[in-house]
């Protein structure tokens, strides 16, 4: 069944407001996306009803907010089909997930002669932090490379397994600027059969499709909260056998089960992995999010952003100086990047800002893929649960005004 | 907002920029860009023999902001010393720009071509 958009927006009070005079027209959900009133009604009553802090306290109120707060994290373990609520390690946001693991599983696993394979759609947040580890050990870091049509070339796998030295495997489950979704369960497989783990980034993945790491076959999955109308929060998900196995990242309270002098023990997962007091109403808020997109349904907003996309190219293509990067419709996810001969994409977007539309530009944390493509930056729109076809048509109509005022 | 952003003044600058190109033999040589959006610029500058600029010529690829404020800056600057240029700062650019108002992210574009000219004059030892 399709979405009611109209009903949709109702429930998401930002769209009550205008932009420069204009109605809002929000295509930067890849970025970060809107919240809806459920969300903020449960983080709103956590904070008027149910707060303290959480694992410490001995009073109710303490016990209720530590309730909602394992609830929560139940919630989302369900979401992505993890075996084991304890699986799910509450962090900052998808970024500070990868660190963690390049930190944490990487210091101890990750030697100088071995390797680590990325490709080349990764974010900064999927790349950097394993550049540097391989730089501190003394790494190699080999590079999945990206086809002209914005695929991976997989065929440049299998030699990087070979020889044995490869260690993990970076990838994207959808690339935030091609829209991509790579062959995932592939790559997890050829790497699991030469003895490496595979790191999926599901930070654009995870808000717009049904998702499910054992299926996928993931050792570990980040992704964001504020990417699917939750808040600022961080999910890390890893196989159970490798949290154990793996030291702590941040050391200090809640984290350790005795302290003395000299040294300290560690607590359980996935409390090991959160030092301090965590995000509290954070973590509610997203698992009142999960709730929120159940609600609609997960396959429904994939079939629902396919729709969009494939609208999109089409219009798009009726635009013979604007250049799409990455591959046709039914291969990509919700997200559409491109550019305009002679025109720079910050330009692009402040001339569609005065239209009402929202959009992305610059690298989208991409460099290394925006010079695959010899390009410094592009715009990008990107779609959600609140998008209709009538915001692709104030997208191409204030596309047509860029030219107008920028072109010569 | 792009009615301001992108009035006529600047978009002439953009389409038909002021003193576009290279300066043999100049005394301040320099290339600058802004990783972030890809903006580049390549100022070259002479002085007098009171070090006072006399001419200015750029080249480079960037957004209406950048190119813009390049064209401009290189009239702009034209019989000022090194002091008075190190002075500079964004209100100056901005007036320059004919009192645009530029937003937080549009800032770093329109200061490229005066934190190419300050850099490049430290670079010739004349600041």
């Amino acid at each position: 069944m399709p979405l009611d958009v109209a009903a949709i927006r109702q429930e998401f009070p930002i769209f009550e407001r205008t932009t420069h005079g204009k109605r809002l027209v929000f295509l930067d959900s890849a970025a970060s996306s809107q919240k809806p009133r459920a969300v903020i009604g449960a983080m709103m009553r956590v904070y008027t009803h149910s707060y303290a802090n959480v694992h410490r306290g001995l009073y109710a109120l303490a016990e209720e907010a530590t309730e909602l707060y394992e609830d929560a994290r139940a919630k989302i373990a369900r979401f992505i089909n993890a075996p084991d609520p304890a699986e799910v390690v509450n962090v900052r946001n998808a970024t500070e997930g990868i660190n963690l693991v390049a930190y944490s599983w990487g210091e101890t696993n990750i030697h100088a002669g071995d390797r680590i394979v990325l490709t080349e759609m990764e974010h900064h947040a999927n790349l950097v932090p394993w550049q540097q580890l391989a730089l501190r050990k003394g790494a190699d870091l080999a590079y999945i490379p990206v086809t002209e049509t914005g695929h991976l070339d997989l065929a440049a796998l299998p030699p990087l397994l070979e020889d044995g030295r490869t260690k993990i495997v970076a990838c994207s489950v959808m690339s935030n600027v091609l829209g991509t979704t790579p062959p995932v369960t592939q790559i997890a497989e050829m790497a699991h059969a030469a003895g490496a783990l595979v790191m999926m980034d599901g930070a654009q993945a995870v808000p717009h499709r049904p998702m499910d790491v054992q299926a996928l076959g993931a050792d570990f999955m980040a992704f964001s909260g504020h990417k699917m109308c939750g808040p600022g929060v961080g999910i890390l998900w890893g196989r159970g056998e490798l949290l154990e196995a793996m030291p702590p990242f941040l050391y200090g309270g809640d984290m350790i089960r005795t302290v003395k002098r000299d040294y300290a023990k560690w607590n359980d997962v996935p409390y090991k992995f959160e030092a301090g007091t965590p995000p509290i109403a954070e973590v509610i808020g997203l698992g009142a999010a999960v709730d929120f997109l159940s609600a609609i349904g997960m396959d429904a907003i994939h079939t629902h952003e396919q729709d969009i996309v494939t609208y999109t190219l089409a219009r798009l293509a009726e635009l013979p100086w604007l250049h799409v990067l990455g591959p046709g419709p039914y291969e990509r996810g919700g997200v559409v990047s491109f550019w305009v001969d002679g025109i720079h994409p910050h330009d692009i977007a402040s001339v569609l800002d005065a239209e009402g539309v929202c959009v992305r530009a610059g690298h989208h944390c991409a460099q290394p893929l925006h010079e695959r493509f010899g390009i410094a930056a592009s715009a990008r729109a990107s779609f959600y649960i609140y998008n209709d076809k009538d915001d692709v048509d104030a997208l191409v109509d204030a596309l047509h005004q860029v030219v107008r005022i920028l072109g010569r | 907002m792009s009615s301001d952003l992108y009035r006529e003044q600047l978009l002439d600058h953009y389409h038909n920029p002021e003193n576009f190109g290279v300066l043999d033999n100049a005394d301040v040589d320099i290339d600058m860009d802004n990783p972030t959006c890809g903006d580049m610029i390549h100022l070259t500058a002479r002085l007098d023999a009171e070090g006072r600029v006399t001419e200015v010529k750029f080249e480079g690829q960037g957004c209406v902001i950048s190119m813009a404020s390049s064209s401009m800056f290189t009239e702009e600057i034209v019989g000022k010393t090194p002091e008075e240029i190190s002075k500079m700062g964004l209100s100056d650019i901005q007036e320059m720009m004919g009192g645009v108002r530029l937003s937080m992210g549009r800032v770093k574009c329109a200061l490229l071509p005066l934190n190419a000219m300050k850099q490049g004059l430290k670079e010739a030892g004349k600041l």
